[in-house]
């Protein structure tokens, strides 16, 4: 109809009818080979063909993860990750493949580097996307968890040392990539069973170099699109390997129902206690951030011996005093303690093998990290070149090389072991600010 | 990858030689003769499957009013998906539309899909019945026949990096990005690099000036354009000596200049001079922007007699004798 002429819209419904009976007859005698519309996409590998799932191992907003092993003589195990198509449970219907998706394909296509998970491959079947990818049979939440649980005991300084550095290093080859991860966080951080750190769940990630600043403006550049918010949730993946908890454990503000994004004031409240008030000192561009105002709503830092010391003048400088200097070594000295008394995790030959051992450059390095201006904040290269790891104990490959701790498997459970049936809850991934204020407020008119 | 071109699939999986390409044609061709046969397009030295698609594309991304590079990123996705199926096999329409719409996606600007429907309908490209089920599968199709490989090396970016070091004026720049627009019609995004083609884009843009046309015909420009690469390559041969001293063997205009023409001139010659002398101190493959500089050229020269209504009804002949637009 509109296709052979154009302008003819009057006689559409009609027509459409019509076309629509001929249609059904016609779709019988269709060459098979006629794709792209109407007869059908059919993958040319099929997932149950290639692997075998052996179990489930999580679900998140975008779908479901799988443990496979391969049935066509593929080595290793694999962990597929299945994305289910949106709005599932009614009648399922195409929305088209959501941008976290196609961005998590499109960019781990590109990317090779012993620190990233790697993608063996995709597969785009019924409807639904398969990524394939490396098993990883550790995560950084399970080896943190892990060390939690009684009796609770730090984990050894050459292993966070060896996390640090693999983990700075995948970073280094995102950034230097022009990729920002933009979720980094334990859980998305693998380890192998040979001790090598992955990074992984690129679903947030993008590329941070587009737009073209100086061409045909229009593109703003946006300030979160930085490498430094990758380099500042390094810095407290670092705490959190060395206190086995989130350091700034904040409660998330929701968004209200207008989708205005709200300031997280518990979660700032959290990071202004340790690391003291932002000033227009340390951050000079600190006063054109669209929230400095809300920084009015935090109270000042209440480090708990430090109270009371302050009445007058000076409080404006004790209120933006740092107290992380005071958090690592409380944190190592404690630490180091425990460590002694239960040699069953750290290496027994070892007694310099606990946090303290990490010195005072250990600080520095996380300093470097948890620096309030993104222009000062540590780089993933210049992290990588900190005396942190040029001093102390070497840095090796393997995170576990020396320690006698085996940490418990990845739990994978048979519940699910049907790949291919799509019965999920249906979410949707919550995207981010910059991600849904592109989106059309609302429908176009009828669809 | 991202960051470099060199290791990007795009290197890897997605250039070609011209022969490679005229193999794949000629394998889809083989496939069924006989449907190619019957809905024949004008032939022209434009590789007509695509540059519909060219013209579709440019004027639905109009009507979003999105940027340039998505259009681009689409019409390479285009490009590429057309190197493995047979376009006869397919709607057009719809492909343009579902490539589009993903390149929105992944060039960070996204829109709603009902949105890209409601303009591609009212543009009189898809009809309404075709727009749920249909969209979803060419989107698998799309992303399965170019194996996930969405990220897209433009010369766009070439371009804004070097446009200060040649001192381009913002008329050079701008005639040089709409080369850039336009050498998507052709096959030059699957035979160079980006780079290559920002560099012919601004060559082009140098000689190609509409004051420099007195009486300009392809021959003259080609001329003009090859003269300079040819003087690079020279360059190149004498040790790379440094920039300036490249000029000493060309014919260099009259040297006291009055008129403000002649100004004009100097400085353009300049200009040239100094990309030659760029283009001769780089590890550029000059062969290559000589073939491109052809290519550009005798596309401009063919686009004049190009035929859009032809085409454009042999797809609408397809399309409904096949049924390929039913959803």
């Amino acid at each position: 109809m509109s296709l052979t002429n154009p302008h003819s819209s009057s006689s559409a419904p009609s027509s459409a009818r019509v076309q629509g009976m001929k249609r059904s007859v016609q779709a019988a005698f269709d060459d098979p080979s006629d794709r792209g519309l109407g007869s059908g996409y059919q993958s040319k590998v099929r997932v149950v063909d290639r692997y075998k799932v052996i179990g489930f191992i999580s679900s998140g907003t975008y779908g479901r993860v799988y443990k496979a092993v391969g049935r066509q003589g593929q080595p290793g195990e694999f962990a597929i990750k299945k994305f289910k198509p949106d709005k599932e449970g009614e009648q399922i219907q195409y929305t088209g493949i959501s941008q976290s998706a196609v961005r998590e394909m499109a960019l781990c296509s590109e990317l090779a580097n012993l620190n990233v998970i790697r993608l063996v491959e995709i597969i785009l079947e019924d409807k639904c996307i398969f990524m394939v990818f490396d098993y990883a049979e550790h995560d950084l939440l399970q080896i943190i968890h892990h060390h939690t649980q009684n009796p609770r005991c730090p984990i050894p300084a050459t292993m966070v040392k060896s996390i640090m550095f693999q983990l700075l290093n995948g970073c280094q080859y995102l950034h230097a990539n022009w990729v920002l991860h933009r979720d980094l966080k334990p859980a998305n951080i693998m380890v192998t069973s040979a001790g090598q750190v992955k990074i992984g769940d690129l679903g947030l990630a993008r590329l941070f170099h587009k737009p073209l600043h100086s061409l045909y403006g229009g593109d703003k550049v946006v300030p979160a699109l930085h490498p430094a918010i990758d380099m500042w949730a390094v810095g407290c993946i670092f705490a959190e390997l060395l206190s086995l908890r989130p350091i700034f454990k904040g409660e998330e503000a929701k968004m209200d129902s207008k989708k205005t994004v709200p300031f997280q004031r518990n979660q700032m409240q959290k990071i202004v206690d340790i690391m003291g008030m932002p000033t227009k000192e340390r951050w000079p561009y600190l006063t054109s951030m669209h929230e400095y105002s809300s920084l009015g709503m935090l109270q000042t830092p209440m480090m708990h011996h430090h109270s009371h010391q302050h009445h007058h003048g000076s409080s404006k400088s004790s209120a933006s005093t740092s107290h992380l200097e005071e958090w690592y070594y409380r944190t190592i000295g404690t630490h180091a303690g425990s460590s002694t008394s239960s040699p069953a995790h750290g290496n027994p030959n070892n007694n310099n093998n606990n946090l303290a051992s990490l010195g005072a450059e250990g600080y520095k390095l996380l300093a470097g990290l948890l620096e309030y201006d993104p222009e000062k904040r540590l780089t993933a290269q210049q992290a990588l070149q900190h005396p942190f790891f040029s001093t102390g104990d070497k840095v090796s490959n393997n995170c576990f090389e020396g320690l006698k701790t085996t940490y418990p498997q990845r739990r994978v459970s048979q519940d699910d072991n049907d790949i291919r049936t799509s019965s999920l809850p249906g979410t949707k991934r919550s995207g981010l600010p910059d991600d849904s204020l592109a989106r059309p407020a609302k429908r176009v008119k009828e669809a | 990858m991202a960051a470099s071109f060199w290791e990007s699939t795009q290197r890897r999986y997605w250039m070609f030689s011209k022969e490679e390409l005229a193999q794949m044609r000629e394998k889809l061709c083989d496939e069924d003769p006989k449907l190619v046969q019957s809905y024949p397009f004008p032939t022209g030295n434009i590789c007509t499957s695509t540059s519909i698609n060219y013209l579709e594309i440019a004027r639905l991304g109009k009507r979003l009013s999105v940027r340039q590079q998505v259009i681009a990123t689409a019409q390479l996705y285009i490009k590429r998906f057309y190197c493995k199926v047979e376009i006869r096999r397919t709607n057009p329409y719809l492909v343009i539309t579902t490539a589009l719409y993903l390149a929105c996606k992944m060039e960070e600007s996204p829109q709603h899909i009902r949105l890209v429907a409601t303009e591609a309908r009212s543009s009189g490209q898809i009809s309404s019945v075709l727009i749920r089920p249909g969209w979803g599968e060419c989107e698998f199709f799309l992303i399965s026949e170019m194996n996930s490989q969405l990220i897209i090396h433009q010369p766009y970016r070439t371009l804004a990096t070097l446009q200060s070091d040649f001192y381009l004026t913002q008329d050079e720049i701008n005639l040089s990005w709409s080369i850039i627009n336009d050498h998507y019609v052709t096959d030059l995004p699957l035979l160079y690099p980006p780079h290559i083609v920002a560099l012919t884009a601004i060559l082009l843009s140098l000689v190609l000036r509409p004051n420099s046309m007195t009486g300009a015909s392809a021959a003259n420009n080609i001329a003009a354009a090859g003269a300079a690469l040819a003087q690079a390559q020279v360059g190149r041969g004498g040790m790379g000596g440094s920039g300036t001293g490249v000029s000493s063997g060309q014919t260099t205009p009259g040297a006291p200049s009055t008129t403000d023409k002649d100004k004009q001139q100097e400085v353009r010659f300049g200009k040239v001079q100094r990309f030659a002398a760029f283009v001769a101190e780089s590890q550029v493959d000059i062969e290559a922007m000589v073939d491109c500089t052809q290519e550009m050229i005798s596309f401009y020269e063919v686009h004049e007699q190009y035929n859009d209504k032809a085409t454009r009804d042999q797809i609408n002949r397809f399309i409904k004798a096949r049924g390929l637009d039913k959803a």
